[in-house]
């Protein structure tokens, strides 16, 4: 029972936590000076799909800003798309997204 | 070396004597280092590249991660790297590839270069030698020479799949 002393909530923790646990998880890949620009476009393609301008975009965004989102999803998926970009030799990490 | 050219589904290029022998020497010692005992080579920046972290401040993420996947990421590399030996012409010759063993081969003649360029230190800045000479003059060649290997595999596999489309 809180009593008169009891620090005040502004926000039903229940609540809190539900929206934490619905917050999506991204597969993030990083740049690094050994991969191939051609190399990484062609596994964004091979593993997600996608086609030659938005597999290229992503790249260009690894390659000038350091780092892209390349998936987003479930945490699981998340972290299989983490170990199959792995397999490739690209660099990549796997959170909940910001 | 011919470099790597798409002929129908398949990708060919031919390889110079020197230059199968040196691919194949790069093989055994990728192959030892998948195959050391993870306590000897705990540390090593080059299996820290190899298996990267899946987490890069979660410690217990991070281990999560690697419980997870660590022994499929290593048996799959290794598989990789029979794939490649298997194709290899020893001598020199002709290598010619299926789009399964051109996948292979691209995920090893990476694995090599991550393994090389971590180890001569590679960044954006570095440049292929003029005149190699000394240890690390040679190891650079090599990894230039790696990089172009590597450059056409993956345009003849990009034009291979595009045929296909």
């Amino acid at each position: 029972m809180a009593g008169p002393l009891a620090p005040s909530r502004t926000t039903d923790p229940t609540v809190e936590e539900v929206e934490d646990l619905d917050r999506p998880w991204v597969t993030i890949v990083w740049n690094d000076p050994v991969n191939l620009m051609t190399y990484v476009t062609h596994v964004l393609r091979e593993l997600f799909g996608y086609d030659e301008p938005t597999a290229t975009t992503l790249m260009l965004q690894v390659h000038n800003d350091g780092k892209a989102v390349v998936s987003s999803g479930p945490r699981e998926r998340m972290e299989h798309d983490t170990s199959r970009l792995h397999a490739y030799g690209l660099w990549a990490t796997y959170q909940q997204d910001a | 070396m011919r470099p790597f050219r798409r002929k129908g589904q398949d990708v060919v290029a031919r390889l110079e004597p020197a230059e199968s022998g040196v691919l194949g020497l790069l093989l055994d010692q990728l192959e030892q280092l998948l195959t050391a005992d993870p306590d000897d080579v705990d540390g090593d920046p080059v299996m820290a590249r190899l298996l990267p972290a899946g987490h890069r401040s979660d410690p217990e993420l991070a281990a999560d991660y690697r419980g997870l996947t660590e022994t499929a990421l290593r048996s799959g590399k290794t598989d990789d790297l029979a794939a490649v030996r298997a194709t290899l012409p020893d001598g020199g010759g002709e290598v010619r590839l299926d789009p399964e063993q051109a996948g292979a081969w691209l995920r090893t003649t990476n694995d090599l270069r991550l393994a090389l360029g971590e180890r001569i230190g590679v960044t954006e800045e570095t440049e292929p030698p003029e005149d190699p000479v000394g240890d690390e003059g040679q190891q650079l060649a090599v990894y230039y020479w790696l990089t172009a290997l590597q450059g056409s595999l993956v345009d003849a596999v990009a034009a291979a799949r595009d045929a296909r489309r």
